[in-house]
């Protein structure tokens, strides 16, 4: 069946209470503030940026690294390696163990990917951030607590659904990331009202949906 | 579930609705399971066979494997839709009128809440309070009242016919009889303010019985001396299962009067009222066993 959540598989959760100064700063963190680290790795990049947004909101951690890996989970370097590693900094260990709680929450029960074609081999990530935390909105250029729809999809269908939500919803472009991205999809952030927000990505969807189904029409 | 995944959700089920699913994979060949035939076994147990014939309850009916027989479940299939129908059904407006009744309501005002508030059911609402006060024949001996109760359908289907006999077997006895009522939406308990307003020395009230398996169509009769609010069940005397297949309403109606008569001599009524005095009509004959109304048929 078409459009069945794909829900994210966390292939590694690791804390350090007391990481070296050297590796906090070489992962883009301050050791002075960031001396707890929470790494996790995940077989969907999308929703752990999502998820490691929602971690901000629930505890003092900052998203000190997220990156995802060229080419996507299917040609890992390892199997626990997956497609993204998204590193936590925060003071304190007990800020760390809250925000993972809210970043596994999030990829278990929300952000993830959905099966296009009924059969995997196209998916589409149309979701909306009802309100962003502190880590998409400095990404993004927008205030904390705005919404803001993150779409992503393989490249054509991403060109056709931006198209598609552009003109569907009165929403605003923030950032467009076209192909290839590291793992060779093509993103865009839209933001508006969430009405409109959740407009936009149910056009989205619809729209990569109707490519998969007739690619050459 | 989060709001994205109920906006792809319904999104899933719009693009559903337009477009049918692909006709399902051919089933593989799954073969037959054994045969296993179950048959009835043919001789009955003696002792169940006779003790069917004294009772509607259901034993020596059979059995297929560890299953009810097909007949048996549809029997009572049939039976319960005939006592859901019965609990369903409502006692028309028009009808006490129609009847020669002076109609009057409890203080329910719908259905649902008659079968959810009982407490309400026995009460007068104050319009037929008033009804009762000025419509109403003051001190009679016997004041009968008829009332849907549970089943509007024994109401409807033998309330006048037991209300003529009991009126009739208690003037034989020299008893007046008051003014007829017809109560809707009434529990037992309405014959004491409806009693105690008109100053009967008896009231007695003949309601659809709490329907059974097949038998939506019972009256019982619920008998108290001196009503008055506050009466308790231990007050009264009654009289079940008052339909062609349990007590006819002749039965019913001659004892239904000796109560009356024996309560208006004794002064009192229930617990206390001593039943050994009341003589031939008060005698507990034993009652012939009831037959099982067949509503399904077993074919050849």
């Amino acid at each position: 069946m078409i459009l069945e959540p794909i829900v994210p598989t966390v292939l590694s959760v690791r804390r350090l209470p007391n990481a070296d100064p050297a590796m906090i700063r070489a992962y883009g963190g301050d050791p002075e503030r960031h001396r707890s680290l929470g790494l996790v790795t995940v077989d969907q990049d999308d929703p752990t940026y999502v998820a490691l947004d929602e971690a901000t909101k629930h505890a003092p951690v900052d998203v000190i690294f997220a990156k995802s890996f060229y080419a996507g989970s299917a040609h890992a370097s390892g199997r626990l390696s997956g497609e993204i590693l998204g590193v936590l900094g925060a003071e304190e260990p007990e800020s760390i163990e809250h925000a993972l709680a809210a970043l596994l929450r999030c990829l278990e029960h929300d952000a993830c990917f959905y099966d296009a074609d009924g059969k995997r081999t196209v998916t589409v990530f149309p979701h909306v951030i009802t309100s962003l935390g502190e880590y998409l909105s400095k990404e993004a250029g927008l205030a904390p607590g705005e919404p803001m729809a993150y779409l992503v999809a393989p490249p054509l269908e991403a060109s056709i659904g931006l198209d598609a939500a552009l003109k569907a919803a009165a929403v605003r472009a923030v950032k467009v990331m076209t192909p290839p991205t590291e793992t060779n999809f093509a993103a865009a952030w839209l933001t508006g009202t969430l009405d409109e927000c959740e407009a936009a990505a149910v056009a989205y969807a619809a729209a990569v949906v109707d490519v998969a189904a007739a690619p050459k029409r | 579930m989060s709001r994205t995944r109920q906006l792809i959700a319904s999104l899933r089920d719009a693009l559903g609705s337009a477009e049918p699913l692909p006709p399902p994979p051919p089933l593989p060949d799954v073969p037959p399971p054994p045969a296993r035939v179950y048959t009835p076994r043919p001789e009955k147990r003696p002792f169940a066979a006779e003790a069917a014939k004294h009772t509607t309850a259901l034993v020596g009916i059979g059995h297929v494997g560890t299953r009810y027989a097909t007949d048996v479940v549809l029997q009572f299939q049939a039976e319960l839709a005939v006592a859901h129908a019965a609990v369903g059904t409502l006692l028309p407006d028009e009808w006490a009128e129609q009847n020669g009744f002076i109609g009057v309501k409890s203080r329910v005002g719908d259905h649902r809440e008659f079968l959810l508030r009982p407490d309400l059911g026995r009460r007068l609402d104050d319009e037929s309070l008033a009804i009762v006060r000025t419509k109403c024949v003051r001190s009679p001996a016997v004041q009968i009242i008829v009332a849907d109760g549970l089943s509007a359908v024994a109401c409807m289907g033998s309330g006048k016919a037991l209300y003529d006999a009991v009126a009739r077997a208690c003037e034989a006895r020299g008893l007046s009889v008051g003014s007829p009522v017809c109560a809707q939406f009434a529990r037992v308990w309405l014959e004491d303010e409806i009693g105690q307003e008109v100053g009967a020395k008896v009231a007695m009230i003949l309601l659809g019985e709490r329907p059974g398996l097949g038998t939506g169509d019972g009256l019982s009769a619920y008998v108290v001396h001196d009503p008055k609010c506050g009466k308790t069940d231990g007050d009264r005397n009654m009289i079940s299962n008052i339909h062609p297949r349990g007590t006819p309403v002749e039965d019913a109606a001659g004892r239904l009067a000796s109560f009356a008569a024996a309560m208006i001599e004794q002064r009192t009524s229930g617990v206390t009222l001593d039943l050994a005095r009341l003589g031939e009509a008060g005698e507990r004959a034993p009652r012939p066993p009831q037959v099982r109304q067949r509503l399904v048929e077993r074919g050849g």
